[in-house]
Order: C-alpha cells, then structure tokens, then sequence
C-alpha cells in the first residue's frame, strides 16, 4: 500500500496545493503566470527564465510540493526519487516555436531545440534538486490512472523510495498541469485508481 | 525468467533484422552524402531510407514492422489480452504534424491490428530504445502483461537535422565514434522492435534472456555530457548489481558513441569507473547514424544477432583512440562467443539507461 502524501494543480487562472486554493493568476500583472508564481517562491534561480513552460510548470509545481511536504527534500537519498512523467502533445510548445525559428526567421534557434523533448522537464528537476533516480516521460491520450499506479509500483518495488508523478498538458498557450508524491508510507490518500482520478479532477 | 527476442529492424541497410546483420557483417553503412539535405540546402550526410514514399512514413513503419515481427512470433499474441505496445520515439511525425506527433500513428496502429490495450508512448531522447525496453520487462515482471512489443522509430526530419545544425553537432563526414577524428552525430533513421515476454514458446527461434535494467539522471546539464559519467556510471552499477554480474561476466558492450567529442569522453570515464574498459566494445552509430528514439532498439536488436552469430562486429569508422581513457574498442569482425552482453544508452535531459542480456 502507498500513499499520495501530497498533490497540486495548475491551471491558466489557479494555483492549487493539496487542494486549498494559493495562488490565483494576476490579470493585470506584466509577469506572465508562471513568472507571477516564481517570484512568490522565494528562491533564486535564474535558470527558470531559460525554461520552456513545459519545465517551468514542473520546476514551480515541484517547488510547491517541496514546500507542502518536507520528505521530498529530507526523507530520501539522493537516487531514491523516481521522476514518472506524461503529457498528451509531448514539448508542442517548444516544437512550435522552434519550427518557425527556421520557417520564418531562417536561423534555427538551438535555446529552443534543447526543449523540443518533452523529458528535459525531467532533467531540469533532477540538475536542480540534485536527483540522480530513475525517470521516464510517457506520451498518452489523454490521463490515464492505471498507467501511474502500475509504473510506480514497479518503481518502488524496485529500489525507488518514492515517486514524483506529473501530468503536464501544455497547449496552445493552455496549461493544465496535477503533479503528485507518492511514498511507501503515510498518511491521507491511499494510491490507487479512484483516489488518484478523484484527486486529478476526473470525478 | 524474461526472454527477448524477434527482432526486426528495418533501416537503409535492409528491411529485416537478417539483411541488416548481413550488410554489417559486410562493413556496410547507411551513411551517404545527401544533396540540398541541410540548412540552407546544404549537403548532409544522413543515414535515410530512399524509398520511404509514403503518405505517413512513421505510422507506415510502424506497421511494416510490426508485420515483420508478428512472423517471427505465436499469431496470437499480437491481438492477446496479456500483451502490451511500447513506441520508443523522440519526434515521430512530427514532419507532418506538429502538436499531437504521436497520436494519429499510434490510433492507426491500435485499430490496424486490433490490439486489446492503449500503447504507450516511451518520449525520454535517446534512451527512449533502452528504457521502453526496461518498461517491457518491468511490466511483465510485475504480472501486468505477459508480452510487451517494443518498436523503436524516428525518421530524419528539417525539424531534427536543423535543430542539431543549430547546435553545431552534425558531423561534415560520416560520424566516427570513439575516433580521435569525431565531430559529431549523424542522423539516422529507422525503425526496429523486439518482443519481451515470460514465454520461450512464443518465439518462432529460440529467445535470449532479458535482466532487469535501470536508467538514472546525471543532475547535470539538459544537453551536455556529464564530465563525471555520473548518471551512465551508476545505472550500469546498479543494473550490474541488481543482476549479480561482475565487470568479468560482461562479453561484449553496446555503447551509446554517439560521436560527439563529449559523449564519448564522457562514456570513456563512466567504463573506466565501472572498471569495463576491458571489455570488447562499440559504437553502431557508423552503421546505422543516430537514430534517436529508434537507437536503443535497433542497437539492442543487432546485439541479439551478434549473439546468435558469435561475432563481434567492429566498430565503423574508429581508427584512432579518441577517448582519455583507453577502450576496448573492436576494429576488426571477429568471431567469439558471446555470453552475457551491456547496452547502454544517454541522452538529452541527462538520461542514461543499460540492460543486460544473456545467451540462454
């Protein structure tokens, strides 16, 4: 048995941890949404202005769920967090961008095509929070809940402690993001198909 | 136990893992120079499938392929409840479509040959091959399914050969791995599959045995080598462990040698730290390019055939020690018995993935 000892969601207007509503997107602000939520973490890392809004959707979340759940960053060793990703349109975004680099600028944009992969989301959270775990990024139709709870129990009964999960649908400007921690023990939410739908907004 | 094998690989070599391992054995390359390929229509060297004219060239070798393997495997398990479809793919028709790239071909290849489950599509860059490899074998071992085909396949596109030309990372001559002479990648394209399953009786010729594998992230850079090998270092120890097999067991290892000058430094350190550098070792990249997503499949593939063959196959296109530490590289074809075999792989986003097989 496994727990989903803490969640966050994020959508183009709202911010949310564990359920409770932090952060609402500021209309007026200059700030895109994601440069609004960084500036409140509190953290310096001006990396995050480099990232595409893939990576910066899973770096601000993961921060978020760092600060909801002190496990994350005390309670395992160092290759004990496995990263298990998915999304629906891969790195569009980037793609996107990255195509008319060269359709319609002729110069092709090598800051855009190192995020035309949708696992350096991954990546950026494992140079940023020092994770040298297992990772893998699915592409799926659509979110599916049996796909998290078969991979992650494989996961953690192969020599992973936890898991950090993600669902990271960004489109069209649209950002629909649920990341999740799951761990052997806790408390709360137990880790299985309906809790984890119910927790994705699915029921 | 775990069994791989059917292997099917379709590149510019041959559309069948036989030819393809023929022209190897023969010292054929893909490789050729390609007129107007590149940026500002410049000439390219590439690895590419001439006469793949069809409408949707990725959902169409997705199909040829899987055709191809069922032949080689009990007609049933395609369709089968207990079976599960990997995709191993960085881009996939992303030369057609850009946004839902995957969608369309795997929504094809469900209906076309009627399979029970949703495929899932492995998107981790170039060890994408390695690791949906692994997820077969996991899935399996987990008693979710009993079967898992893996297909590996990228094409060459502007969108991918203009964005490593951006980076400076294509090679002016057929790439050489491991080469004091390299200077980046070539890009290839192809498309293999393999299946993984709990069965030896599914397989038309007898399977080798899959060991559990491991992938683990450098914490480094998102396209640059780590200069310690960390990541490469410690998914092989940990695969190594894990299985119980020493750097002594290890006959042979297919290397990821991409030919850049960093990721075969880099690759170079994590053997020496693995204490691997006597083992006998290559690069397939100057047979078939990169292949991205395709590479860990294909690689693995022609691994089993090197296995079935009992020959080393050298690796194309090194000359020269290129490497501070010195490898085992293979120069020359060589028959030997091959036992126990690593595949590694690394990649963008810090990845590094590796798997053992074993004959049985």
């Amino acid at each position: 048995m496994s727990f989903i000892t803490s969640y966050c969601h994020l959508t183009n207007k709202s911010c949310f941890v564990n359920g409770q509503l932090i952060a609402a997107r500021d209309t007026d602000s200059q700030d895109s949404w994601l440069k609004q939520l960084y500036k409140e973490q509190e953290i310096v890392y001006p990396k995050f202005y480099k990232m595409d809004t893939l990576s910066q959707t899973g770096f601000i979340l993961t921060e978020l769920l760092k600060k909801a759940n002190s496990n994350i960053i005390n309670a395992y060793q160092d290759d004990e967090i496995a990263l298990l990703f998915a999304n629906r349109f891969s790195s569009v975004d980037s793609d996107v961008r990255f195509k008319r680099s060269y359709q319609e600028q002729a110069s092709p944009s090598p800051a855009l095509f190192v995020y035309t992969l949708p696992n350096i989301v991954l990546g950026e959270l494992a140079i940023y929070n020092k994770w040298y775990g297992e990772n893998m990024f699915a592409v799926l139709p659509k979110f599916a809940a049996d796909f998290y709870i078969n991979y992650v129990e494989i996961l953690l009964s192969t020599g992973s402690g936890a898991s950090l999960c993600g669902w990271l649908d960004i489109a069209d400007e649209k950002i629909d993001a649920f990341l999740f921690f799951v761990e052997k023990e806790g408390k709360g939410n137990q880790f299985n198909i309906e809790s984890l739908q119910k927790l994705a907004g699915l029921i | 136990m775990i069994y791989i094998g059917a292997e099917e690989i379709i590149s510019p070599l041959g559309v069948t893992a036989d030819q393809n391992f023929r022209a190897m054995v023969n010292n054929q390359s893909g490789i050729s120079l390609v007129a107007d390929a590149g940026l500002n229509k410049t000439p390219v060297h590439l690895s590419k499938i001439t006469d793949l004219q069809f409408e949707h060239p990725f959902d169409s070798l997705l199909e040829k392929v899987l055709i191809s393997l069922s032949e080689k495997i009990d007609s049933d398990i395609i369709t089968s409840d207990r079976t599960i479809l990997l995709i191993s793919s960085t881009k996939g028709a992303i030369e057609n479509i850009i946004g839902d790239q995957f969608g369309r071909s795997v929504a094809f290849i469900k209906e076309r040959f009627s399979l029970r489950h949703q495929p899932v599509v492995i998107s981790n860059a170039c060890i994408s091959g390695v690791l949906a490899i692994n997820a077969g074998a996991n899935f399996i071992s987990a008693g979710l399914y009993d079967h898992a085909i893996v297909i590996g396949c990228d094409l060459v596109s502007d969108f991918v050969l203009y964005g490593f030309q951006s980076l400076f990372a294509i090679s002016e001559k057929p790439c050489l791995p491991f080469d004091s002479e390299r200077n980046g990648i070539t890009l290839g394209e192809a498309c293999s599959a393999v299946l993984v399953s709990n069965s030896p009786s599914v397989f038309r010729e007898a399977p080798l045995r899959l060991l559990k594998g491991t992938s683990a992230n450098d914490a480094n850079h998102i396209s640059g080598p780590s200069r310690t090998g960390e990541g490469l270092f410690r998914s092989v120890k940990k695969t190594m462990e894990i299985n119980g097999i020493s750097d002594q067991d290890i006959d042979f290892i297919s290397a990821h040698g991409t030919a850049t000058v960093y990721n075969d430094e880099m690759e170079s350190i994590a053997f020496d730290r693995l204490s691997l550098t006597h083992v006998p070792l290559n690069s397939f990249k100057g047979y078939f390019g990169h292949t991205l997503g395709a590479a860990g499949v294909i690689e693995t593939a022609v691994s089993i055939q090197m296995i079935r063959n009992d020959i080393l196959l050298k690796s194309l296109g090194f000359q020269q020690k290129g490497t501070s530490v010195t490898l085992n590289i293979i120069e020359e074809n060589k028959p030997s018995e091959l036992k126990t075999i690593l595949k590694t792989a690394s990649g963008f986003g810090g990845g590094n993935a590796s798997l053992i097989i074993q004959k049985l």
